[in-house]
């Protein structure tokens, strides 16, 4: 039940507690609260528990980006407060639906305000443009008790309180001076007592008006102390930790459409960051972003009715906005295009959620990004995560010419550890491959996007170099594998009990669908990795470019979207 | 060579084990077992300090005890930079002296309050511990936050931690494992980030580290 406490707004600290890199410690009405002030400014209130073990995140460590975890190292993101990484996770993604609870913040008045179920602002104060935030005081003793004792708070004779609709007290002095009072109540019998005084003050002045009122503040808690002292206490608030929804714990229903585009952003900026390479920012028109994990993708809603995948830059912590890459394709088939030519600043665009089938582990001793053209777009998002953490890694960007080269800003960030490869030929490419690749190593993971050629002659490569499958990832931006669709086969649904006809001419998704069974899919070119499912039973024809060669050959998995049965029948785990 | 007579979760042995750290001082280490074995109340080691308390000090010969003296004598001895404990400044030593007298008051109260939970020393009146405890807070937090004020970093003032903040630091930072909690210091937390970001700061049990400050391009 929400009651009028849970409603209001109270300062939980004053804004100079909270400086970079800090996790500060708050409570109200029972509930505590791990609050901490990421580089951009934004200030995150959440529930002062990890979601794994339930250990406080305020010993947590404050990136800047990211509040991680002491226990097992689980991150959360700056703003959504979702969980970007697992350690002991490495190579999978956390769901979507890791997500600490986060609490309305607001700063203000050399404040900062939050409520558990606060909406709107922060009561506005007249007189206090200009103010001094006084030391906070606490102490054991209930609200309405310390509410009533600032009533008689003095700094001299003159001094008259009274009580604000909003539960502060107001105490003035004859010449104009004024301290208000907020009583912030982390338990039934423990407050804190935060004063902002109406004067701005020099830095002469400062130290002895705040000693003055830190010491008169503390003759009044002694007195109220011993006043509470005196009573019985009063029962504890018991706030409810509200339990993970149902709807999270279960196995999520499988959309009703492959392609969900839950989210509308406005595109803020749009520029032209290399030759033929725009550049958009996207800003949600409410609301905050879901969170991203380095390398995912979004599905873009175009105004043409093309959708379109598109992997985000972002570094970590950048979750006020999503950056993508777009190039401009000689043989476009009018996605980006539409992109380039019709696509305005302020407009308005409707987008997936983050997806993430190009997991980045950070548990490699070292990892070797290797882009080509527009295929940096996932890996810049990915080394930027890398080098947030210190964590080494090498950064070959593969490019026609200088104009070619997109993202300066964010590849600058990564100094000697970038090296930009200008105008090579193909075997000049391939060459300057087997350099880098030249070690196969255990404890080092390489990480490839870029264009079709370029990303088999990096496999080759790799596997003549003796790299071991799990340690090369890639991420294909489309399959140029020319697709036959001629044969008809019969597929088994082994948890849907159904057993259907793929006719020459659909796919596996394009039957799924016709019957009722919804299944998410994206860039529908076997490209993604969206519409994986399980094989039971039965020789798969492959003709994705996202699947290793090791998983073809297991056979295990199947791209619903292009691939096929070499047999008569295919039992399919859905 | 310099031996310390050491138990791990003892925080007055973590003052020490951090000096040490702190000035790159090798040393050796013989572990006690304070708890369960009570070893440090055993005949042997009441030889080497009758009041059977650790941490003890063995260099060359000099036989010393209590984590204070200890700080006072290394500092002295082992600082080149005499940042730690500056010999010729008597305004100094007089301060760092006066929260030296402090961090026994915060073993005496916060320290036995964990000795308490953790450690079964039930005979303890736990209340009144945890109760001097956030006493001694209230008057560290106040000196702390003016401290800032002044943009004054440590305990004492200067641009260098001295031993009056080593000699505080472990049992602030394992007060919580006695019940006490640090939420109403922010001062205080804010100093323990300080705290674990000089070079050289090592964690013990139940001590977690801090992540890297931000650079000051960036703040």
């Amino acid at each position: 039940m929400t009651t009028d406490l849970q409603r209001n707004w109270y300062p939980i600290a004053s804004s100079t507690d909270l400086p970079k890199r800090h996790v500060y410690q708050a409570q109200l009405l029972g509930r505590e609260f791990a609050v901490w002030r990421a580089d951009d400014g934004y200030v995150n209130v959440w529930e002062n528990r990890c979601l794994h073990r339930g250990v406080r995140l305020s010993i947590g460590i404050n990136d800047g980006r990211e509040l991680k975890c002491q226990y097992h190292g689980w991150r959360y993101a700056n703003r959504t407060a979702g969980c970007t990484y697992i350690p002991a996770h490495p190579a999978d993604a956390p769901a979507r639906t890791i997500c600490n609870n986060t609490y309305p913040a607001q700063e203000a008045y050399g404040l900062v305000w939050a409520g558990e179920e606060a909406t709107g602002d922060v009561p506005a104060l007249d007189g206090f443009d200009d103010l001094t935030a006084l030391r906070p005081i606490p102490l054991i003793a209930p609200m309405n008790m310390v509410a009533e004792a600032l009533l008689e708070y003095k700094w001299d004779e003159s001094c008259k309180g009274a009580r604000n609709d909003e539960g502060s007290v107001t105490v003035t002095a004859s010449d104009g001076t004024a301290v208000r009072v907020f009583v912030q109540p982390l338990d039934s019998n423990h407050s804190v007592m935060r004063g902002i005084y109406n004067r701005a003050v020099s830095e002469d002045d400062r130290v002895a008006l705040l000693k003055r009122h830190s010491w008169l503040m503390q003759e009044l808690r002694d007195r109220i102390e011993a006043q509470a002292a005196t009573q019985d206490a009063p029962e504890p608030y018991h706030p409810v930790i509200a339990k993970v929804s149902e709807d999270l714990v279960d196995i999520p229903a499988i959309s009703e459409d492959g392609r969900t585009a839950d989210l509308r952003v406005t595109v803020t900026r749009k520029e032209m960051t290399a030759e033929s390479i725009v550049s958009l920012r996207m800003e949600p028109i409410k609301g905050t972003l879901p969170t991203f994990q380095p390398g995912a993708h979004i599905d873009v809603h175009l105004q043409n009715g093309l959708v379109r995948q598109y992997s985000l830059t972002n570094g970590p912590g950048e979750t006020d906005h999503f950056t993508i890459g777009v190039k401009r394709e000689p043989d476009s088939r009018g996605g980006s295009v539409s992109i380039h030519d019709n696509l305005q600043q302020g407009d308005n665009l409707a987008i997936s959620a983050p997806r993430n089938n190009f997991p980045l582990r950070r548990d490699s001793v070292h990892t070797i990004f290797v882009a080509g053209g527009i295929g940096v777009t996932p890996l810049i998002a990915m080394a930027r995560a890398l080098n947030a953490q210190g964590l080494s890694f090498e950064f070959h960007y593969f490019v026609q010419s200088d104009d070619h080269v997109a993202f300066k800003r964010e590849i600058g960030e990564f100094e000697g550890a970038l090296s930009i490869h200008t105008g090579l030929s193909p075997d000049a490419t391939g060459a300057k491959l087997a350099e880098i690749l030249s070690s196969p190593d255990n404890s080092r993971h390489v990480y490839i996007c870029g264009p079709g050629p370029m990303l088999e002659a990096t496999r080759e490569i790799a596997s003549e170099k003796g790299w071991s499958d799990d340690a090369v990832h890639f991420e294909y931006f489309k399959n140029t594998t020319e697709l036959d669709d001629s044969s008809s086969f019969d597929i088994d649904l082994a948890r849907s009990a159904m057993t259907l006809n793929v006719p020459a001419g659909k796919s596996i998704l394009d039957v799924l669908r016709e019957n009722g069974i919804n299944m998410s899919s994206s860039c529908e070119q076997g490209a993604c990795g969206t519409c994986r499912c399980g094989v039971i039973e039965g020789e798969v024809a492959h003709q994705d470019v996202y699947l290793s060669d090791t998983e073809k050959a297991e056979g295990k998995s199947i791209m619903t979207c292009v691939s096929r049965a070499n047999s008569d029948r295919l039992i399919l785990d859905i | 060579m310099l031996k310390l007579y050491d138990y791990e979760l003892s925080g007055n042995c973590y003052k020490l084990r951090l000096m040490m750290s702190f000035l790159g001082l090798e040393h050796t280490t013989e572990a006690v077992d304070f708890y369960p074995g009570n070893q440090h109340k055993s005949e042997a080691f009441r030889q080497i300090n009758p009041l059977g308390q650790l941490p003890v000090i063995d260099d060359d010969g000099l036989v010393l005890r209590d984590a204070q003296a200890i700080l006072v004598y290394l500092a002295s001895k082992y600082d080149t930079s005499g940042k730690w404990y500056p010999c010729d400044d008597p305004a100094m030593l007089g301060q760092i002296s006066q929260w030296l007298a402090f961090a026994d008051g915060i073993t005496a109260t916060a320290s036995a309050a964990r000795l308490h939970d953790a450690l079964f020393y039930t005979h303890i009146d736990v209340d009144a511990a945890r109760s001097g405890a956030h006493r001694l807070f209230r008057i560290l937090d106040e000196h702390l936050f003016f401290a800032e004020e002044i943009g004054q970093t440590w305990i004492c003032p200067g641009d260098h931690p001295t031993i009056a903040d080593i000699a505080c630091f472990p049992y602030i930072m394992l007060a919580e494992e006695g019940g006490v909690s640090r939420m109403d210091y922010p001062a205080i937390r804010r100093w323990c980030d300080r705290f674990k970001r000089i070079p050289g700061f090592k964690v013990m049990s139940g001590v977690f580290p801090a992540g890297p400050a931000a650079d000051q391009s960036a703040a």
